[in-house]
């Protein structure tokens, strides 16, 4: 999933400069005054017959205004459900306004993120091959109009995920277009009307209630998919004709939208007709949600820290580096880390750093603390050492270490490496970095350092902050990048199964595969494991990850990522949810 | 050849000799021997005590910048990247994480690093702010020369010539002047990152045309000035008694006009002067400055989030930059009034 902040958009260039792992330190006052946090909810459970209502959470309370202050982060260009496919987006809406096939509850006790169904009254029938699933849609749920969802809705809502032209940065590009038949030919209703009443993909039946979608290959996580809001319900006919259906979407979750102005503020309020009996993982307890868009960083942690009255019902989904000391001293439990889901990696150019033992003294050379701290990290916090390719939360992932122990900053085994790979004069690395941010440069500053230290020569070539790294590195006709042997990503999943992670980044060809990786057998295995059992393929895709790592450790994995959010004295069971790396705004409430 | 400050001299001498009336003849012979009107002024500003203080000021800063290598060795300080978690605390666990570990702001003076270390990098202050000194009255320093320079010779040639040259020269200056800067120092700066980031001169290119950009769009004032400067006396009997005489023209304009030329020109260099010097720290502020070697205005956007937690780190390169351009600007005022006694209050 993408993260839309401006700054990580700066970052996700920079991020895998901008990221690396800290080996946790252990200087003076180790304990001091506790920078530990609780691991949140990582693994994700499946329970297919969790019925509404959703459980009350212990003390929450009906009423009041939360508001919370989203820093340098735009949000969301329109409110359609087909398109949102950002982090910041698809949080909120699927949490209070827009309802799809399945969706996560946080277990209040673990902190677990439990995949429940929504407004399917399961998690979905598949057939044995996993190449058609069949939702039964409940009876209850409701439109903010009062009208009930239908079936032909959903499967219209489905249809409309079909048109990557009109809702290009949707989901849809992505896993409509991979995974459902007739994907290929068919362009969506509002690019190919004609082909759209001949189109058969996606069925349903009225009476049955059932919506029905046939896959073009095996697709046992269609669940997961199925937590997206752009697999739910639209309006029929002209009402849900984009764009401007995306300026005011029709609402079905517990809130409805009062008003929308994108990048600064969005208006949420109580949905009357919301039936909380037909939802089993929403709450309705707040009267009112204000979500400040691109707000100042700066002042919004100043607003946090103050403690004031507009404080106490306001809450942060980042806050900076530079004021993390203060927030852990001011609001102790109120700050929480959440895991975002996320690795960052270095890529090494597979075709042309071809010996082991060079990758691996990369990832000794590469100084992840200093990295961090100099991006405006805070290191073993923020960003914290990575050790496989699928970041904490995946089902199967890995506790390996490739090198026995986790890796950190080492020189000295570097330039081991580096001599028993032949280069006891040294190595050249070209890399691309992001010139014109105070941020990156200072962690390219760092890195070079490092990497110097390890004995290795490093070009860089500067890249203005506002060109991507990613339109570089993913350009094989680029002038830059073809002089590059060094690169990187930064990628987030999608819902915890490897097939989101692993082939994104190494099958051959893959847009992502920024190390440019390619090996038959591992393609091989990209292909086989989803026609796996379903409950094997979770320790397949663990297992792979250990094994390319061990066999080819064709990219670096530098840092997990964490978020962390800000919450008001008075917002009730601060927490955070571990499915989207997001405020769980499902089970907020405002204290009296 | 006649002079249009002629008169102010004889008035000064006149003025004077009152003033030396009861002092031995000796000196008052003197005092009445030939001086040039920049002898004068020189000698009025020399009695400003303000304008002084401000020209020791700018002559602290101009030896910074020139000695910065030394001083920076003599200090035991260097602008060389060190390991940031070697100096910043990078333990979350401890307080005061992604800070000092020495010095301010949460203990006490260190004197390896007097002005403290900047968060994040691990850097030491002091040799930055030094450095930066150094970016910063080169970068203005080059652009002043050169956009004085260009301004001086088009607006000599279109005042002089007048008819079509003046009127295309007097096009393109206003054609640069209705350029909005900032925005062509926006457009520029990353074309020179793509033109240059594959060379070795990366950092070269980036300090060139930070000048050149300040120049490009600094000249115009100048050549106004001067253009306006040289109609008036264009005219003059003593321009067309040198044309009459059959002087080239070439030597019209550096031997008759250039001279009266003087005032004008050290005001707006000397008021040009601190305009660069605050445009190249609002530049690196936007992150469009040079970014390879130090400067005021690059530690400024860096510092700028710190100001509640750690506000020295801020204030010293600001006091750098409010300093040298407040005692600049104070110091060209004062020019302005020694070279132009009718303006003097």
């Amino acid at each position: 999933m993408r993260r839309t902040k401006a700054l990580a958009a700066a970052a996700t260039g920079a991020a895998l400069l901008t990221v690396a792992a800290c080996g946790g330190s252990d200087g003076p006052g180790e304990g001091g005054d506790g920078g530990e946090f609780e691991e949140a909810g990582e693994t994700i459970d499946k329970d297919p017959d969790r019925q509404g209502p959703a459980p009350d959470i212990e003390g929450a309370q009906e009423g009041g205004t939360i508001t919370v202050y989203l820093p340098d982060d735009p949000g969301p260009e329109d409110l359609d459900p087909t398109n949102g496919w950002s982090v910041t987006g698809n949080s909120i809406q699927q949490a209070l306004t827009h309802r799809s096939l399945t969706q996560y509850a946080r277990d209040p006790e673990s902190g677990e993120m439990i995949l429940v169904p929504d407004l399917a009254e399961d998690l979905g029938q598949a057939n044995d091959d996993f190449t058609e699933w069949t939702f039964t849609i409940r009876e209850d749920a409701t439109w903010e109009t009062g009208d009930p969802i239908t079936a032909e809705e959903v499967a219209w809502g489905i249809e409309r995920s079909f048109d990557s032209d009109t809702f290009p940065s949707g989901p849809g590009t992505e896993y409509t277009e991979h995974f459902f038949e007739g994907a290929e030919e068919y362009d969506g209703p509002y690019s190919d009307p004609k082909a759209a009443e001949s189109f058969d993909g996606v069925t349903f039946d009225n009476d049955a209630r059932t919506v029905t979608i046939k896959m073009s290959t095996t697709f046992p996580d269609m669940d997961y998919w199925g937590a997206f809001m752009a697999m739910g319900p639209a309006p029929l006919g002209k009402e849900s004709d984009p764009p401007a259906y995306g300026a005011m979407p029709l609402s079905n979750g517990p809130y409805k939208v009062e008003s929308f102005r994108p990048s600064e503020e969005l208006v949420l309020v109580r949905n009357d007709e919301w039936i909380p009996e037909s939802d089993p993982a929403r709450h309705q307890y707040a009267d009112k949600w204000v979500f400040n868009f691109a707000a100042d960083p700066t002042q919004t942690d100043e607003l946090m820290l103050s403690g004031n009255t507009e404080s106490q019902t306001s809450m942060s989904a980042s806050i900076t580096s530079e004021n993390y000391q203060n927030f852990r001293d001011t609001l102790g439990d109120r700050l929480v880390q959440q895991s975002a889901q996320c690795t960052s990696f270095l890529s090494p150019d597979y075709t042309k750093i071809k010996e082991i033992e060079v990758r691996k003294a990369i990832a000794y050379a590469y100084d992840y603390e200093s990295i961090w701290n100099a991006s405006g990290e805070v290191p073993g916090v923020t960003r914290v050492p990575a050790n496989s390719i699928m970041p904490p939360g995946m089902s199967g992932k890995s506790d390996y270490q490739v090198d026995g122990e986790q890796i950190t900053f080492d020189p000295e085994k570097a330039k081991e490496l580096l001599a028993e790979a032949g280069y006891e004069d040294g190595y050249d690395i070209h890399m691309a970095y992001a010139t014109g941010s105070p941020t990156t440069e200072a962690a390219q500053e760092q890195l070079k350092r490092g990497f110097e230290e390890a004995g290795f020569n490093v070009t860089e070539y500067p890249v203005p902050i506002e060109t991507s790294l990613y339109t570089i590195w993913t350009d094989p006709d680029n002038k830059i990048n073809k002089k590059l042997n060094l690169r990187g990503v930064n990628w987030c999943s999608d819902w915890p199964s490897g097939l989101t992670m692993l082939p994104s980044l190494l099958r051959t060809g893959a847009t992502y595969n920024t190390a440019f990786f390619s090996e038959e057998e591992i393609d091989a295995e990209f292909e086989e494991i989803p026609t796996l059992p379903v409950e094997d393929q979770p320790a397949a895709w663990g297992e792979l990850d250990q094994r390319i790592a061990e066999e080819y450790y064709p990219i670096i994995p530098t840092a997990f990522r964490n978020d962390l959010f800000a919450f008001g004295e008075k917002i009730g069971n601060p927490t955070g949810d571990g499915a989207l790396g997001a405020p769980n705004y499902k089970d907020l409430y405002v204290a009296p | 050849m006649t002079d249009p400050t002629a008169g102010v001299q004889v008035a000064e001498t006149t003025e004077g000799r009152q003033h030396f009336s009861d002092e031995p003849t000796g000196r008052r012979d003197k005092a009445i021997e030939g001086r040039s009107p920049l002898q004068i002024a020189l000698s009025r500003l020399v009695k400003d005590k303000l304008a002084m203080v401000c020209a020791a000021v700018v002559l602290f800063f101009i030896l910074v910048a020139l000695f910065a290598p030394m001083i920076t060795s003599a200090l035991g300080v260097s602008t060389d990247v060190v390991r940031s978690c070697d100096v910043l605390e990078c333990n979350a666990a401890n307080p005061g994480v992604g800070y000092p570990k020495t010095g301010p702001p949460f203990y006490g003076f260190d004197a390896e690093h007097p002005l403290g270390l900047a968060p994040r990098t691990g850097a030491d202050n002091l040799a930055h702010w030094v450095e930066g000194c150094r970016t910063s009255l080169l970068i203005a320093g080059s652009a002043t020369l050169i956009a004085s320079l260009v301004g001086i010779v088009l607006g000599l040639t279109a005042g002089f010539a007048g008819g079509v040259v003046d009127k295309i020269i007097s096009f393109v200056t206003d054609f640069f002047l209705t350029i909005p800067f900032l925005l062509a120092a926006l457009t520029i700066a990353p074309i020179v990152i793509e033109r240059y980031s594959t060379g070795d001169s990366y950092a070269t290119a980036q300090k060139v045309s930070l000048i050149g950009v300040l120049a490009l769009f600094g000249w115009m004032g100048v050549a106004r000035l001067i253009r306006g400067e040289v109609l008036s006396l264009r005219e003059r009997e003593f321009i067309l008694a040198a044309r009459v005489v059959g002087m080239p023209i070439h030597r019209i304009m550096l031997r008759e006009l250039l001279p009266n030329l003087t005032a004008p020109i050290v005001i707006s260099v000397s008021l040009m002067l601190p305009a660069f010097v605050a445009a190249e720290a609002g530049l690196a502020f936007l992150g469009i400055g040079v970014t390879g070697s130090p400067s005021w205005g690059q530690t400024i956007s860096k510092a700028v989030p710190y100001w509640s937690n750690y506000s020295l780190y801020l204030i010293e390169p600001m006091l750098g930059v409010v300093l040298l351009v407040l005692s600049l600007n104070l110091l060209g005022d004062a020019i302005r009034d020694a070279l132009d006694p009718k303006t003097r209050r």
